[in-house]
């Protein structure tokens, strides 16, 4: 049995949307954080689904350099989550607003 | 493996047109070595490397701008980077964008007793990946280049470690950033896979490329992935510009950031931001003009809007230049729907760019010397009585913003008024009624902004908290030279506009 490029593109949709709304819905930083890597590893799946099927191979390159991006976007994230609960004592988004009018 | 193919592509790769990127990425990298080498020793030494460095980079580039500059588009590195005439000017403004941010930073951080060479570096790094990003004709590195650029302001937002402010605005940014950057991400992909569709007519071999991608789109313009496709890209881009349903971040991450990053992402990453969009609405997605038009015409109408009066009852300078940035960023969007129809729109909102430069970067000159020592004062309050206290500083002020408001002998008008001639060219008449109406509105905040500064207002006499904590200033001569340059060129651009006319003419 082969799967359809379809097949493919649900599961990279299902995984965007929960993403999406993991990053709408959730109240930890950590959890927001990691729906985010989700919303670029469904993007990632996409792209091989596609470059598999279309028969070109930029995809496969685009995901190398979307790998290396997702890391440095980790190394400053978790540097700035970490220096905010060395002031703040939290990660929950609700204990965060002190920028208001 | 056919070698001949490999020796096609690297004769593509014309190192020559990168050379004032490679030049800053050098700078850059030379500071960190000095830092090591001269750690404690010389801070002076660093900050001059850093800004006369940058200095010589923007002579240089004029100067050969000077003996010719490019007419036409040239196409390098196997159709990764296409220059134009516009894409230049382009790069010099990021580069003077760069001086007057690290200009404004040397005071701000010697203020804040922060570590200034990481803060050049990334700086300098930032403006390479604009220039890069401007240049982009392809969606690689056109998505690197704009994460580089992302993941720097990042770092800069979240720059004072010790501020709660700061990191809380760092924090919203990188969320929110990200956010945008994968939406960004599923449109490119979404785009990609389409347009190498063997079973659909007109697929393409290079669907990452603008060229390729445009004429795929040319052949299935009513395709629904093409436009989901779309859809997520310009949404991705609007983040970054800070169009309406995208603009929640601006208020909060401009009020946190120290304010050198401040005028950094109001200026270069805007102006960044508005190209990107100009080189997608004219290049690969030209094609959806009947469906663009209708969807920008709303987001910059609702941008304009939004923007001026969010403004209104603002008090706090730092949200105020945001909310009214975002009504910049709207009539820029004018500026761009019209040029999908009007070809010279592209340089009537490069001009405006050029003068929102000049005419913000004067302004948070001033917000940086009114903010005091600890950086606390940054209410309109704050500005009374700065026409007795210090007149240069007042005038710098008063200047800067009757030229954001678009007042008549003043760069800013010049700015607007072109934006307005080509959508009225362009027949959007809606659009025009709205930014004229947004205009009315902005002269009401910007002006009780210079009223506070500038005329004596009638307080009564037991109440008034400013005067107490009024800072004192020691402007330096070059501060003086350099907000004084920002302003007389604001004010030459507005009464001679073919100064920078004839930059693009040539």
């Amino acid at each position: 049995m082969t799967l359809s490029l379809n097949s493919f593109l649900f599961v990279s949709g299902l995984l965007f949307a929960i993403g999406f709304f993991g990053v709408l819905l959730r109240r930890n930083v950590l959890v927001i954080f990691m729906s985010l890597e989700m919303m670029l590893n469904a993007a990632i799946l996409a792209l091989i689904a596609f470059s598999r099927f279309n028969g070109t191979m930029d995809g496969n390159l685009f995901v190398f350099f979307i790998i290396t991006v997702a890391a440095a976007e980790i190394a400053v994230g978790l540097a700035i989550i970490v220096a905010l609960f060395r002031k703040r004592q939290s990660v929950m988004v609700e204990q965060l607003s002190s920028l208001k009018n | 493996m056919n070698l001949e193919v490999f020796k096609q592509i690297s004769d593509t790769n014309r190192w020559g047109l990168l050379l004032p990127e490679i030049y800053l990425v050098g700078l850059a990298l030379i500071l960190l070595v000095f830092e090591m080498l001269f750690r404690r020793q010389d801070l002076l030494l660093i900050v001059r490397v850093a800004i006369w460095g940058q200095v010589l980079l923007l002579g240089l580039m004029v100067l050969q701008y000077l003996e010719g500059f490019p007419t036409g588009s040239v196409t390098a590195f196997s159709g990764l980077l296409t220059q134009t005439p516009a894409t230049e000017v382009m790069r010099l403004f990021f580069v003077a964008g760069s001086i007057l941010v690290s200009f404004l930073a040397t005071t701000y951080l010697r203020r804040q007793n922060l570590p200034r060479t990481e803060f050049f570096a990334i700086t300098m790094l930032i403006t390479v990946a604009m220039m890069v990003l401007v240049q982009s004709s392809q969606f690689v590195l056109f998505f690197v280049a704009l994460e580089t650029v992302t993941i720097g302001f990042y770092v800069l937002v979240a720059y004072c470690r010790q501020s709660p402010f700061s990191l809380e605005a760092g924090l919203k940014f990188l969320i929110l950033g990200a956010l945008s950057s994968a939406i960004l991400l599923f449109g490119i992909v979404f785009l990609y896979g389409v347009a190498g569709n063997p079973a659909l007519p007109g697929h393409v071999a290079d669907s990452m490329n603008f060229a390729d991608l445009a004429s795929f789109i040319a052949a299935n313009p009513t395709n629904p992935l093409v436009l989901i496709g779309t859809c997520l890209v310009l949404a991705g881009v609007a983040f970054k510009v800070g169009a309406v349903p995208f603009q929640i971040w601006i208020p909060d991450v401009y009020q946190g950031a120290p304010t050198p990053v401040t005028a950094f992402l109001a200026v270069s990453s805007k102006a960044a931001g508005v190209f990107v969009l100009l080189t997608l609405v004219r290049g690969p997605f030209a094609s959806l003009h009947s469906f663009l038009v209708p969807l920008l015409s709303t987001v910059a109408v609702l941008t304009i809007l939004f923007g001026n009066l969010t403004a209104l009852p603002q008090r706090n300078v730092k949200r105020l230049m945001g909310l009214s940035g975002i009504a910049h960023a709207g009539y820029l969007l004018v500026g761009v729907v019209a040029s999908m129809t009007v070809d010279w729109a592209v340089y009537a909102v490069v001009f405006y760019l050029i003068t929102y430069l000049l005419a913000s970067f004067g302004v948070f000159g001033v917000m940086i010397q009114m903010a005091g020592d600890d950086d606390s004062d940054q209410e309109v309050d704050h500005y009374e009585d700065l026409g007795q206290r210090h007149p240069f500083l007042a005038g710098v002020l008063t200047v800067g913003l009757g030229s954001l408001a678009g007042i008549p002998p003043l760069g800013g008008f010049i700015g607007k008024l072109l934006i307005f001639i080509a959508a009225f060219q362009a027949g959007l008449y809606g659009l025009l009624a709205a930014s004229i109406i947004g205009v009315v509105i902005s002269i009401y905040y910007y002006f009780g902004w210079i009223r506070e500064a500038v005329f004596r207002v009638w307080r009564s006499p037991e109440g008034s908290p400013a005067q107490e904590g009024a800072s004192t200033f020691t402007v330096s001569t070059v501060e003086i030279v350099t907000l004084g340059g920002l302003s007389a060129l604001t004010i030459g651009i507005g009464i001679f506009p073919s100064l920078v006319d004839c930059l693009m003419r040539l």
